[in-house]
């Protein structure tokens, strides 16, 4: 009897510890209160202080530019509009939001005092920490399907979305995908409409009216938009080679960059960026390294602003008027740095390849998924993808659904020796021994490899483009955030690079022998806020 | 004294399983994993779930606690210390390639600043209550305090970025034949990293060297009439050096473990900067790895201080000796 007591007893606490009674409502599901936060920071002197004048206050996640929409309530600050809106929505004030941030610099633990000091203001105390750990699962654990109480245990998330293609901005709101924002059919239809056709003008449009309606709903709140700036020394001459989002490869003209010979007469440039263990393959961050820009080659070429422009591996392309179709032509006699033939069965084979990769660029993803008879081989019951056929150095792809970044996809994916990593296992993809000195078919070939010391690369003297009139690239190891940035500059061991460093710009701006050019790119830093009804 | 040492490498087996199991455990308390490291926080929702789990499942992070540990330590055993989780390179290979910059870096290090610690640290006892000795103390206290970093950057402002005499940092550069050639580049490093060991050596001589001094053998020296360089050097100098001798020794496991700092601001790449960036990425093989390395290390000097304290002071005995 007593057993059956506790049984019950037991089974009763059970199901309360999973339902909702145990939540708590949030209050920052009502938008009042987050219409509220926005308005209470002053994002402009916060980029004008804070951030020296080198960011840009953002009123909607997607950047200025022609996808921008016009007419967004920039919510400017306006702290007595703040302490209304609170009102209106009876702000408990004895509540303190739990904010959360990822990153290390000092300039964000100097945000979140900012941040802190100005909701005070206005009647919002706050908490700060930085997640340490499995920071992805922490900012991204999903709550079940419809619920409307979150998984996550944050108010608010402070973070940055980098976006290749801007439909990354928004399509990660979709129901049921989103740690912070619940299930909305409205959402929903918003996504599809921004996915929903390759043509500028109704991509424009679709956009247009989705930032109006996250202009008033504020899933993220924006703050600002972060510029990249490309630095080089006055050793360095693009020789007419654009700038751009050097984050990622577009045609920056680097055959024709020349550089003042030093006092053996040898012409070399030097950047950052090596590895310090291993090459990271470019299927995740296309062309964050210098190794991926210049190594490997893409089927096109793309401009500043990531847009497609002509063929750079692909002699032509031909586009399906539906968007559904392209084939493209290898140029004849490319070869790899090796010496090997690089055809149309490498291109199909590392687009298969790359969809049996875990964990790469979303961009990718999502173009290589549409293809017909993707599902089938990811799920091994093909043996390969029934839309993609080679013949000779002709590759045709056919998808199954309509992808309207598939264009900038083949500006970014390189195409890798099918001879070299036909052996590899993909969810060990990147400990392939290939990884230790890569092998490409871009305009510069490895030369040597010392570890955590340097990489050279040479001129491939093959090059489909022609060959580079720099004679050697010397790479020093550093994430894409390199800490010796100001030092090497100093030194004069560092000729060109980006960085997104306020403090390294300010430095670099000081030298005389250095010159910095500001780049806008799509990388907006927000305030995510969980919108469920409550909390766990 | 053959059967102390034989002794000591016998229990230091055990210990370095317990020490193991310890840091492995340590690492398990560690939040994160080897793969929440591969995918940056703004990539993040872009993976699944289900992806993680199989690339855990690749890796064999999914099995438990134990079962991993016992892996590890069986393959250990036999040699093989498995390849990194994040870039497939075997660890050996990694250990093996940095090692060398850590044990020139260290080596010139502690050889510099024992000779430099020892030399001053006895004159400035010699000379105690001058105004050298004071200098040579506030020396030394600055030299305990201020950090290294700082000293690092400090000089590479001065002696690279204004002077232009030294490398700002680095190692190995392209065109380098020989050892020689990157001579200038260890330069810096290590006297900066030999500047703080010197303060310490110093202080620790002088303040031995007085004690020395004070006994009654030397009294007993002086009064013979023995020259006063033989009574300091032959006699104090001999007895002072036992305790630098201990903390010299504790020092030679930065030979392996190499100087974390150091390594970071002169960008040398040696094994403190790699452990660093393996506890990061939760790399347990190379962390393990590294560390039982600095353990053995730090174990072994421990056996090479007793027996050199033995060799050097006869009064001092071996186990059961």
């Amino acid at each position: 009897m007593k057993k059956t007591i506790l049984g019950i007893a037991m089974a009763a606490a059970m199901q309360f510890s999973t339902s909702d009674v145990l939540a708590d409502a949030n209050q920052l599901s009502d938008v009042r209160v987050r219409q509220a936060i926005a308005y209470a920071i002053d994002m402009d002197t916060i980029a004008e202080t804070l951030l020296e004048g080198k960011a840009i206050a953002a009123d909607s996640m997607i950047p200025n530019g022609a996808f921008k929409a016009a007419e967004l309530n920039a919510y400017k600050y306006d702290p007595d509009k703040a302490r209304a809106l609170l009102k209106d929505a009876d702000w408990d004030k004895s509540q303190v939001l739990d904010v959360v941030y990822y990153y290390g610099d000092q300039l964000t633990a100097d945000l979140m005092v900012a941040i802190q000091a100005y909701l005070s203001d206005v009647g919002i105390e706050m908490t700060y920490r930085k997640l340490e750990g499995d920071v992805g699962e922490q900012l991204n654990v999903l709550p079940e399907p419809n619920s409307d109480t979150s998984a996550i245990k944050w108010d608010i998330a402070y973070g940055a979305k980098a976006a290749l293609a801007l439909q990354e901005y928004y399509n990660g709101y979709r129901s049921n995908t989103n740690s912070y924002t619940p299930a909305n059919a409205d959402i929903d239809n918003l996504i599809d409409g921004i996915n929903a056709s390759a043509d500028a003008e109704t991509q424009i449009a679709a956009f247009a009216e989705f930032q109006k309606y996250e202009n008033e709903a504020l899933s993220d709140i924006p703050l600002y938009y972060q510029q990249l700036f490309i630095y080089e020394s006055d050793r360095l001459n693009r020789n007419g080679g654009l700038y751009g989002n050097a984050q990622f490869n577009y045609n920056w003209g680097i055959v024709d960059w020349t550089v003042e010979p030093d006092a053996n007469g040898k012409k070399v440039a030097y950047t950052n960026t090596a590895p310090s263990q291993f090459f990271q393959h470019p299927l995740l961050n296309p062309g964050l390294y210098i190794y991926s820009k210049v190594v490997f080659d893409r089927l096109l070429a793309v401009d500043g602003s990531l847009v497609p422009t002509s063929g750079q591996l692909a002699e032509s392309y031909d586009v399906a008027a539906d968007g559904m179709s392209v084939t493209f032509n290898i140029k004849d006699g490319v070869t790899w740095h090796d010496g090997a033939p690089l055809t149309g069965e490498d291109v199909a084979w590392s687009i298969g390849a790359t969809l049996k990769v875990p964990a790469i660029s979303a961009v990718l993803s999502n173009t290589f998924n549409s293809i017909e008879g993707a599902e089938a081989f990811v799920a091994g019951s093909a043996d390969s993808m029934s839309g993609v056929t080679v013949d000779g150095n002709s590759v045709s792809i056919k998808f199954a659904k309509l992808d309207p970044n598939f264009m900038l996809s083949f500006g970014q994916f390189a195409i890798l020796p099918k001879h070299l990593l036909s052996d590899n296992n993909p969810l060990e993809f990147q400990q392939h021994p290939f990884w230790q000195n890569p092998i490409g078919s871009g305009p510069f070939k490895i030369a040597e490899v010392q570890m955590n010391d340097f990489v050279r690369f040479v001129p491939f003297e093959n090059y489909h483009g022609g060959v580079a009139k720099i004679d050697e690239i010397v790479a020093f190891p550093s994430g894409d955030n390199d800490v010796n940035v100001l030092k090497n500059a100093g030194a004069k061991r560092l000729d060109f690079g980006f960085t997104k460093s306020v403090a390294d710009v300010k430095g670099l701006e000081d030298m005389g022998h250095m010159r910095v050019i500001p780049a806008d790119i799509p990388y907006t830093r927000s305030l995510r806020v969980n919108k469920f009804a409550n909390k766990p | 004294m053959l059967i102390f040492i034989i002794r000591r490498l016998l229990i230091l087996m055990p210990m370095l399983v317990v020490i193991s199991f310890l840091v492995y455990l340590g690492l398990e308390f560690t939040p994160g994993d080897a793969v929440s490291h591969m995918i940056p926080p703004e990539l993040a929702n872009t993976v699944s779930a289900e992806k993680l789990e199989l690339i855990r499942e690749s890796l064999g992070l999914n099995k438990s606690f134990i079962h991993r540990y016992w892996v590890w330590l069986t393959h250990a055993v036999t040699g093989d210390f498995g390849h990194s989780l994040s870039g497939g390179v075997a660890i050996s290979e990694i250990v093996l390639d940095r090692l060398p910059a850590t044990l020139e870096l260290s080596a010139a290090a502690l050889l510099i600043s024992t000779i430099l610690g020892c030399l001053l640290g006895t004159y400035s006892a010699l000379n105690r209550g001058k105004w050298s000795d004071s200098g040579l103390t506030v020396v030394g206290m600055l030299g305990v305090s201020i950090p290294e970093f700082f000293f690092g950057l400090v000089a590479i402002l001065i002696f690279s970025l204004k002077l232009g005499w030294l490398p700002v940092g680095g190692r190995l550069m392209p065109g380098f034949d020989s050892w020689f050639d990157h001579l200038p580049n260890i330069i810096l490093p290590s006297l900066v990293l030999s500047l703080m060991m010197t303060a310490g050596v110093m202080r620790y001589s002088r303040s031995s060297m007085l004690d020395a001094l004070n006994r009654d053998f030397i009294k007993t020296a002086r009064s013979k009439g023995l020259p006063e360089w033989r009574i300091n050097f032959l006699h104090g100098f001999r007895v002072a050096l036992t305790p630098v001798i201990v903390i010299i020794g504790f020092r030679l496991p930065t030979l392996i473990g190499g100087s974390v700092i150091i390594e970071e601001v002169f960008q040398w790449p040696g094994v403190g900067a790699e452990f660093i960036e393996a506890v990061r990425g939760q790399d347990y093989p190379l962390v393990m790895m590294i560390a039982l390395f600095s353990v053995f290390a730090m174990l072994l000097a421990s056996l090479i201080v007793d027996v050199l304290t033995a060799l050097i002071d006869p009064r001092v005995r071996m186990g059961s000796e």
